[in-house]
């Protein structure tokens, strides 16, 4: 059995959901029973993106954004590979959000896993592009004016062929199965994981 | 020394001339002639005004001139804003246009479309410049096909010409070596195939797209990827995912589109991936002049990225060089797993010269040696942070200094490994010209035919970044000391300064969109 994890503890606050979704990742890689040498995991910058640190694989930590972008790349330049995408909604819904879309219209075979906490929180708190109209964050203390992006209708409309998921981080084994279908799915996929920030998501509940 | 000959034809886009510009290019290079050629034209798709010349001699060309032998308008009208470049001998040839009367219109009619006026040209032209006139038939017809109206079309322009003009006393061309016909865009694309390019991935921009174009129509003959996504961003972040994959990978652009990179290009040093960025530069700021010319962007790409770290800056001054320094190019950035800036401009990605044959060069291939998936070697995580050598983060002081210095002591091994400089002339000379990229031709053009030319060396920098400090030395030592750059701030003079002690005598600097002249810098070395 591959040991997935890394030396070096996660640093995520405590009773984070991201470890919801670590623990979803390395029982499916066991599950799976991937071959380590043929997996790469490119990570996104923001919490869920620190997780680069705690996994023993493959792996581009990249830019804020560019996850999907580089496991295309990485895709494209290997077929071979299995290519897991790490994200949040920050990264994947607002600075990376042409390359979702532009990756799922090609229907590319990569999965793209987002911790969607509604929140950037790497950067203590400010709206992302999932926070709800009229929420009150530290960039908006007016409210959020814009309406969130809603990604599984997004996905659908773009390519329905694509498969994309949503399930709450409250249900961590819903969370495995999920991360097994998305990452057997022949295609692009993309698997949006609710979750709340448990240090600056509070206004939010 | 030869005579050089200059043949410009105009008219609105939309009328052929590229097709009519390229046939005579062919024509003229089969025939055993040197060659360089030179399109205007504006950022629109029909209309406008349109201008292809081209500059041939028995003996070694090495730009286009200024001044026009033959001139051919092919509609009225698009003599009048060219009567500078014309002496008392030009032949200027419109339709009932106040020069020499070629009724283009009634031509075409007989023909039975205004198509064929480009071609009609063509056989005036190839009578003129006395041409073997079944071989350009033969051009012609590989080009258009056999039963192509053309054909008659290239007749009627050669009767016309017999029945109305004298041909001129042109030498015979005798060049062996000159193969084939590239423009700066499909050197240096050669040049990246020949050293083993596995992917290009490219968002369309002018100058650069020509490349793009290139390898996009070869891509199964040369057994790679080309890739255009959505913007460049994504153009630059495939590329470095690529490369991680083990894919030899370039990307392609102009200065815009390399501004949307430059995060990219700090992310590949930082986590220690090759990448060859392919940057024609064309005049700025923002948008600029999209289809024109010019040397702004080399601090940009000496400058481009956040944070400190090593890149290598590459800059051709022709089409051979495009070729071997596009090997170069991607053999550095494997070898030292660093990004690697190319730099062209709209001088030279567009403009074509006939070169050796490419195809017949021999492969170069320097393989990175960084980890890479599915191969069985030691896992790493390539990191956009600061890292250890495994790729993990660190933080800790002592870690991210070791990190940081190990990054940098690459720049010894690299400095040697950068292309050398050009040295022209004696280094007896009074005067020096310094300059680099696509201005080299007009310089040695205008050196040539200087009755003064022992006045003068010319270094041709080509190593842009970095930059060997040793190259003040070299200039230093003539007493005058003439700095020569398509831009309007002297860029290269920023540079030199910022590493050595060189203070320029005299600089000439042309920053309207137009490449140099032999001419113009003939003149600007006399004054």
């Amino acid at each position: 059995m591959t040991n997935w994890r890394s030396t070096i503890i996660p640093t995520w606050c405590p009773g984070c959901q991201d470890f919801v979704i670590y623990a979803g990742l390395q029982n499916t890689l066991v599950k799976l029973d991937l071959n380590r040498d043929k997996t790469v995991i490119v990570y996104d910058i923001g919490c869920i993106g620190n997780m680069a640190d705690f996994v023993k694989a493959w792996g581009i930590h990249s830019l804020h954004g560019r996850a999907i972008p580089v496991a295309v790349g990485i895709k494209m330049a290997n077929p071979e590979l299995t290519v897991i995408a790490v994200g949040g909604d920050g990264g994947i819904y607002g600075e990376g959000l042409s390359h979702l879309i532009a990756a799922a219209r090609l229907n590319i075979d990569i999965t793209v896993i987002v911790a969607n906490n509604q929140l950037y929180s790497l950067t203590t708190g400010q709206s992302s592009p999932t926070t709800p109209k009229g929420a009150k964050t530290k960039s908006t203390p007016k409210g959020v004016e814009s309406v969130p992006v809603v990604p599984l209708e997004l996905i659908k409309a773009v390519n329905p062929e694509a498969l994309a998921q949503h399930v709450s981080c409250d249900e961590p084994l819903k969370v495995n199965e999920a991360m097994e279908k998305a990452i057997k799915h022949v295609g692009f996929d993309l698997l949006d994981l609710d979750q709340l920030c448990v240090s600056f998501g509070k206004q939010l509940r | 020394m030869d005579k050089t000959w200059t043949i410009k034809i105009a008219g609105p886009a939309g009328t052929g001339i590229k097709s009519v510009g390229l046939l005579l290019a062919q024509i003229l290079n089969e025939s055993g002639y040197f060659l360089k050629d030179y399109s205007e034209y504006p950022s629109l798709v029909r209309g406008g005004h349109n201008t292809y010349q081209v500059t041939f001699s028995a003996g070694e060309v090495y730009s286009v001139h200024k001044m026009i032998d033959i001139f051919v308008s092919l509609v009225p009208g698009h003599w009048q804003e060219h009567e500078k470049e014309f002496t008392k001998e030009t032949l200027v040839f419109s339709d009932n246009d106040g020069k020499i009367n070629l009724p283009l219109g009634e031509m075409c009619g007989q023909l039975g479309s205004t198509i064929y006026g480009n071609t009609i040209s063509l056989g005036l032209i190839c009578y003129l410049i006395d041409i073997d006139k079944d071989k350009a038939k033969k051009i012609v017809s590989r080009h258009f096909g056999e039963d192509s109206p053309n054909l008659e079309a290239f007749e009627a322009g050669w009767q016309w010409g017999e029945n109305n003009c004298q041909k001129l006393t042109v030498d015979k061309g005798k060049s062996k070596d000159k193969k084939i016909i590239v423009d700066g865009n499909e050197a240096a694309g050669w040049g990246l195939y020949k050293a083993g390019l596995d992917m290009f991935v490219a968002y369309p921009m002018t100058p650069a797209t020509g490349l793009l174009h290139f390898l996009a129509k070869n891509q199964d003959e040369f057994k790679m990827k080309v890739v255009h996504p959505e913007d460049e961003i994504a153009v630059a972040s495939i590329a470095s995912g690529a490369s991680m994959a083990g894919a030899r990978t370039a990307v392609g652009t102009s200065g815009g589109g390399f501004a949307l990179m430059t995060e990219t290009i700090s992310f590949d040093a930082m986590a220690g991936l090759g990448v060859v960025y392919f940057l024609s530069q064309r005049p700025g700021p923002a948008t600029g002049m999209p289809t024109w010319t010019s040397q702004g962007d080399l601090l940009f790409a000496v400058h481009s990225g956040h944070g400190e770290f090593l890149k290598a800056v590459l800059a051709p001054g022709d089409q051979e060089e495009a070729f071997e320094l596009g090997k170069l190019s991607l053999n550095l950035a494997n070898k030292f797993d660093i990004p690697v800036i190319m730099l062209s401009d709209k001088n030279l990605s567009e403009s074509s010269a006939n070169t050796i044959d490419f195809e017949k060069e021999k492969e170069e291939i320097i393989k990175s040696e960084k980890e890479i998936p599915g191969k069985g070697q030691k896992i790493k995580l390539y990191n956009s942070y600061e890292h250890n050598e495994e790729g993990f983060s660190v933080e800790n002081a002592n870690e991210a200094k070791k990190s940081i210095e190990t990054r940098l002591k690459k720049i010894k091994a690299i400095l040697k490994e950068m292309p050398k400089v050009n040295l022209f002339g004696s280094d007896k000379a009074k005067k020096i010209i310094v300059s680099w990229g696509s201005t080299k031709g007009a310089i040695l053009e205008a050196l040539k035919e200087m009755s003064n030319k022992e006045d003068f060396a010319f270094l041709q920098i080509r190593g842009m970044w970095p930059i060997d400090p040793r190259i003040g030395k070299i200039i230093n030592a003539f007493p005058e000391k003439i700095l020569i750059e398509n831009n309007a701030m002297g860029q290269l003079e920023t540079l030199l300064k910022s590493q050595t002690t060189v203070d320029f005598t005299k600089r000439i600097l042309k920053y309207d969109g137009r490449p140099f002249f032999p001419e113009e810098i003939k003149e600007a070395l006399n004054d």
